[in-house]
């Protein structure tokens, strides 16, 4: 380590680091309170009002039973299967994402296998983030058409069904293919991410993993895992937060049916707050409480996959600060 | 992933098949919606309705762009000009901004530290679809409608961003390093601007990609804010397309999505150099 | 550091374009801002500036246009006039599906009279031009019309004479009108034929969707009375109908605007098919489009026919509005552009231009317009139905059409019950279990009352 000039460290001993932090802070939080703090605490405070209508300006808060939306909303039937299908679809096409994003990156990141083209699949599999669910959504709406759609044909055509299938009658088949459409629009970005984490492991570790002899199975548990929590943990996270608010797809895929199967609580909130209703308070309490539920689940997330580097870094924080003390005394 | 199970160097033949046909069939799966694309905006609308699948390119390419240019409210140009201004400069305002956050949460002892972590983390898990009713409201109010500013500044605070670029940083950025530059006279903005944002170089080209393909297929928000058909982005213009149920032009709708997500494809590949290579952070080594 | 050269690249070429994209020229006409969702109204303002010079040189339309997809254009249009300012619409439109919602709902408090337009004699032209009822009817807020059409929307039942002949021993439209139980108000001689259509290997509809349309208008309630949901005897009964064309291989089990009942306009399903119900644009904008032809012997082309259906009912439509809001001035100049498309009868008004498909010359196309007087002097003859006149048949069929049994909720509930319907046909639900779920349907996303 060097040691700063007398002249240097007079300078650095006049500035308090901790201002940076805020400074640094600033633009985001300026954005944040204008953009959607404001707009977020509105809808919150929605929840507890009779505001009801198109343009509706002047709305009270409720009197009697404040809680009577939150009460509406949570004694909805509706509501709680929305809930269900939420879950069932978001796990249906999770587990295979992270396993497929995860296998993928254990090929394209080890230094060892011979696989060529890595570079032109890692660019393939995230093409269908580019292109807009929507359309995805239409596409494969199109390719289960009954009586004649591709598939159908196909199943026909080789005898696999003897009469064609009406597939978009069929419940568990439609939360199936919404499944699969998210798993398909979004197992390459995870797949970039996870790589991308990857990358940013210091090479020194793999290196002292090689000279010890590991091989690509070991390294990948036993190194590039554990390494890459921070970056699973944001996977994991914001795909929950996502999947919980999956709306276009099913949106566009089949406007939730048949039979509300692939209603999710996104597109019944929207129903709710546009769609001719405009029921904004009751829609509004149905996001806080969606809200809560996302909130709980992350909390679990973040419970299990403890920050201990945020510990580490603090220790490395305090450890630095002590050596500027006893070098120079500067303030952090 | 029973790779390197039986030879030390080299991948044995089991898991180079297994691999090949795994990675072959997703890339079909992956392609397959850009194809159908493509052929079906060479084909008539007639011929689209009919048969939607087709992997036989039509004779109608011609027609469907005359008659994309016959729309008056189509200009592919214009559309493609305004999504260009919203996204790229939401893209610059949302990687930059949020690599300085969370520079912000990573390298200083601030007091609010932690509780501004932690309401980062909450409001990334409040839903998108009902808070949008107060945000419209609220630009109405501020009359920035029709002003891309309303489209444009909210992405400085991405929370999801910022979460990522966070934890990328953690492990990448070591704090020796910034006290060596400080030592070296460096201010905290220069360190910024010169040491962590060329580090942070892989887990920016990521989050750049990621942030303007979803700003530039963005079709919600601008649908509601934007009033004046000068301003429509490009997929506003395809979605008029549609416009009429009764007698949509499905071969030129196919062509217009096809010429939005052309810019993003040019995008990601001029970026995806610096995914793929993989710039291993020279910095780390001292 | 290449990303950022890209980056700034892109963004000096992103203001490169924007400095070209200003420097309009400035004049002082009077700004009209038009709001639609297809380009067919601004495609005919901008007609009526073309063909009124005069009119042209002091105002000028401003056009936002903007699809129907998921909701969009009413969230658009609502908040737009909500937000009274200089962006609002001035003149706006609706279609069928939400046209209570501007002209008597929630929305309605926006609209202008016509009378406030300076439209005089609303009620004199009205019948003068021969406007068919049930436009009228869902145009008018407390006896004041502000809203009408330039379509008519009637419906018909649109056939095959090949199928005709073979099955009916001819194709006369009088003959089949009478055998199908035109004007009956019952489905009994229309399944009687579906009956013999399925004996010799024909499907007598498409899917059920063809069906719905006419079962939906005939019923004598709509959807919601006094905030109450209400199934109406003949709504309910198309669960009964519908299982018997599913189970008697009736259909082809397509839905309406998918691949397999486009199909079914050139004989490419698995069964011949009959007849589709439908207005006249269904003929000139799918039909026609998808009989794989163009001339008569092509494809299904010339082997149409239209003739009265056992219910009457109607299809689509849009309709016309002004802003409250708006100056007098503009009001004004909007009066004159709306009258020239809902209300004048003359050669020189729109509805003669659009009936005779003179109105856009590149593609002539015939359809039915609003006034009946304008289609007692068109020529509605076309080829593509063996050289009928279309008109014989729709405008009898408007005056059949109800628009007192729609709510602002149909777009919603029709489709939550079809829904239902499908699922009780496919067996996969007993019957009083799919209406069971289309209560709680409607109850959980409503304020409706379920019982």
């Amino acid at each position: 380590m060097t040691v700063g000039t007398p002249n240097s460290s007079k300078r650095l001993k006049r500035i308090s680091y901790a201002k940076y932090g805020y400074l640094f802070s600033l633009p985001f939080i300026l954005a944040y309170l204008i953009f959607s703090l404001y707009p977020t605490i509105y809808t919150a405070i929605l929840g507890f009002t009779d505001c009801e209508g198109i343009g509706n300006t002047d709305w009270n808060i409720l009197e009697g039973d404040v809680f009577a939306n939150f009460k509406w909303v949570l004694q909805n039937e509706l509501f709680k299967k929305t809930i269900k299908n939420t879950i069932v679809i978001w796990i249906l096409n999770f587990i295979p994402q992270i396993t497929m994003a995860l296998i993928l990156t254990a090929w394209f990141t080890s230094r060892r296998n011979e696989l060529k083209g890595k570079g032109a699949f890692k660019v393939i599999f995230y093409m269908p983030n580019i292109i807009t669910a929507a359309s995805v959504a239409m596409l494969f709406f199109t390719l289960f058409q009954y009586p004649a759609g591709p598939v159908n044909d196909l199943l026909t055509r080789f005898n696999i069904l003897d009469k064609p299938y009406n597939f978009h009658a069929d419940t568990t088949a439609s939360q199936l293919v919404v499944a699969f459409i998210q798993f398909l629009t979004w197992y390459g970005n995870t797949m970039i991410v996870l790589i991308s984490g990857v990358l940013g492991i210091s090479p020194d570790i793999f290196e002292a993993a090689d000279i010890d002899g590991a091989n690509g199975v070991q390294t990948f548990f036993k190194i590039t895992i554990p390494n890459l929590k921070t970056v699973l943990l944001y996977t994991l996270v914001t795909s929950l937060v996502g999947g919980l608010n999956m709306f276009d797809i099913p949106q566009l895929y089949n406007q939730g049916g048949p039979d509300n199967s692939t209603r999710t609580s996104s597109v019944f909130i929207r129903d709710l707050a546009f769609s001719n209703e405009f029921l904004y308070n009751r829609a509004a309490a149905a996001s806080m409480i969606i809200f809560l539920i996302i909130a709980a689940c992350s909390a679990v997330l973040f419970y299990i996959m403890r920050d201990k580097d945020e510990a580490m870094r603090k220790k490395e924080i305090k450890a630095a600060k002590k050596a500027s003390k006893l070098r120079g005394g500067m303030e952090w | 992933m029973v790779k390197n199970k039986y030879s030390k160097r080299g991948s044995s033949p089991l898991f180079l098949t297994v691999a090949y046909i795994t990675c072959i069939i997703l890339a079909i799966i992956s392609l397959f919606p850009f194809v159908i694309l493509i052929i079906n905006s060479t084909r008539t609308s007639v011929e689209v309705q009919q048969n939607p699948v087709s992997l036989i390119p039509g004779t109608n390419l011609f027609k469907n762009l005359e008659f994309l240019d016959g729309k008056n409210n189509f200009d592919p140009l214009k559309g493609f000009t305004n999504s260009l201004i919203i996204s790229v400069s939401s893209t610059i305002l949302t990687i930059y901004f949020s690599t300085m956050t969370a520079f912000a949460l990573v390298a200083y002892d601030w007091r609010l530290r932690k509780p501004f972590f932690t309401f980062i983390m909450a409001v990334l898990m409040i839903p998108a679809q009902v808070t949008g009713i107060g945000f419209f409201q609220f630009m109405y109010k501020i009359g920035l409608t029709n002003n891309y500013l309303a489209l444009i500044l909210p992405a400085i605070a991405a929370p999801t961003v910022v979460f990522f670029m966070r934890q990328y940083m953690i492990p990448a950025l070591p704090m020796d390093i910034l006290h060596s530059a400080r030592i070296d006279g460096a201010g905290e903005f220069r360190i910024f601007n010169q040491i962590v944002l060329p580090m942070m170089k892989p887990a920016m080209a990521t989050q750049a990609i990621f942030a303007f393909v979803t700003s530039w297929n963005n079709l919600f928000m601008p649908m509601i804010l934007i009033n004046d058909p000068e301003k429509n982005t490009m997929p506003m213009m395809v979605s008029l397309l549609r416009g009429d149920i009764y007698k949509t032009e499905f071969g030129a709708v196919y062509l217009g999505l096809f010429l939005t997500v052309l810019p993003v494809l040019v995008v990601y590949f001029l970026l995806s150099k610096h995914i793929i290579a993989g710039v291993a952070l020279g910095g780390v080594k001292e | 550091m290449k990303m950022k050269k890209v980056l700034c690249g892109l963004a000096a070429m992103t203001m490169l374009f924007t400095s070209t994209a200003c420097g309009k020229e400035k004049d002082d006409k009077v700004t009209i801002n038009l709001m639609a969702f297809t380009e067919e109204v601004p495609g005919m303002v901008q007609k009526y500036l073309d063909t009124h010079p005069d009119f042209a040189k002091k105002y000028k339309v401003k056009t936002t246009v903007k699809a129907t997809d998921n909701g969009a254009y009413q969230d658009a249009l609502d908040l737009a006039l909500a937000n009274n300012n200089s962006d609002s619409p001035d003149m706006y439109c609706a279609e069928a599906a939400f046209i209570l919602k501007y002209s008597q709902g929630d929305l309605s408090k926006y609209a202008a009279t016509y009378e406030e337009l300076g439209i005089e004699d609303v009620e004199g032209k009205i019948k003068d031009a021969e406007i068919a009822q049930y436009s009228v009817d869902l145009g008018t807020r407390d006896g004041k019309v502000v809203a009408l059409g330039y379509q008519a929307t009637g419906g018909a039942f649109i056939y095959r004479r090949s199928l005709a002949k073979d099955v009916l021993g001819t194709d006369d439209p009088a003959t089949v009108a009478e055998a199908i139980g035109a004007g009956t108000n019952s489905w009994d001689k229309f399944f009687d034929v579906a009956e013999d259509m399925s004996g010799k290997g024909y499907a007598m509809l498409s899917g059920d969707g063809d069906l719905w349309h006419a079962v939906e208008n005939s019923s004598s309630q709509g959807w919601v009375v006094d905030n109450k949901l209400t199934i109406d005897p003949k709504r309910e009964n198309f669960l009964d109908l519908s299982k018997e064309l599913y189970d008697n291989g009736y259909i082809n089990g397509t839905t309406d605007w998918q691949e397999g009942w486009f199909n079914d306009m050139k004989d490419a399903g698995p069964k011949k098919v009959f007849g589709f119900f439908g207005p006249a644009w269904l003929i000139n904008y799918t039909i026609a489009k998808n009989c794989d032809g163009t001339a008569v012997g092509e494809g299904t082309y010339g082997d149409w026919a239209v003739c009265p259906p056992p219910v009457g009912f109607f299809w689509g439509g849009t309709w016309l509005l002004a802003n409250k809001d708006a100056s007098d001035e503009k009001k004004k100049a909007i009066g004159e552009i709306i009258e020239w498309i809902t209300l004048d009868a003359t050669k020189d008004g729109l509805q003669y231009m659009w009936a005779n498909g003179t109105y856009d010359p590149e593609a002539p196309t015939k359809d039915c317009v609003a006034s009946a007087k304008v289609m007692a002097m068109s020529d509605g003859k076309l080829d593509f139905l063996g050289g009928q006149n279309m008109f014989d048949v729709f405008v009898p069929a408007n005056e059949y059409a109800n628009g007192k049994n729609l709510t602002q909720y149909d777009e919603k509930f029709n489709k939550a019950f079809r829904d239902q319907v499908t699922q009780y046909v496919e067996g996969k639900k007993s019957r009083s279990e799919a209406i069971e779920e289309f209560k709680k349907s409607v109850k959980s996303t409503t304020k409706v009352e379920v019982d």
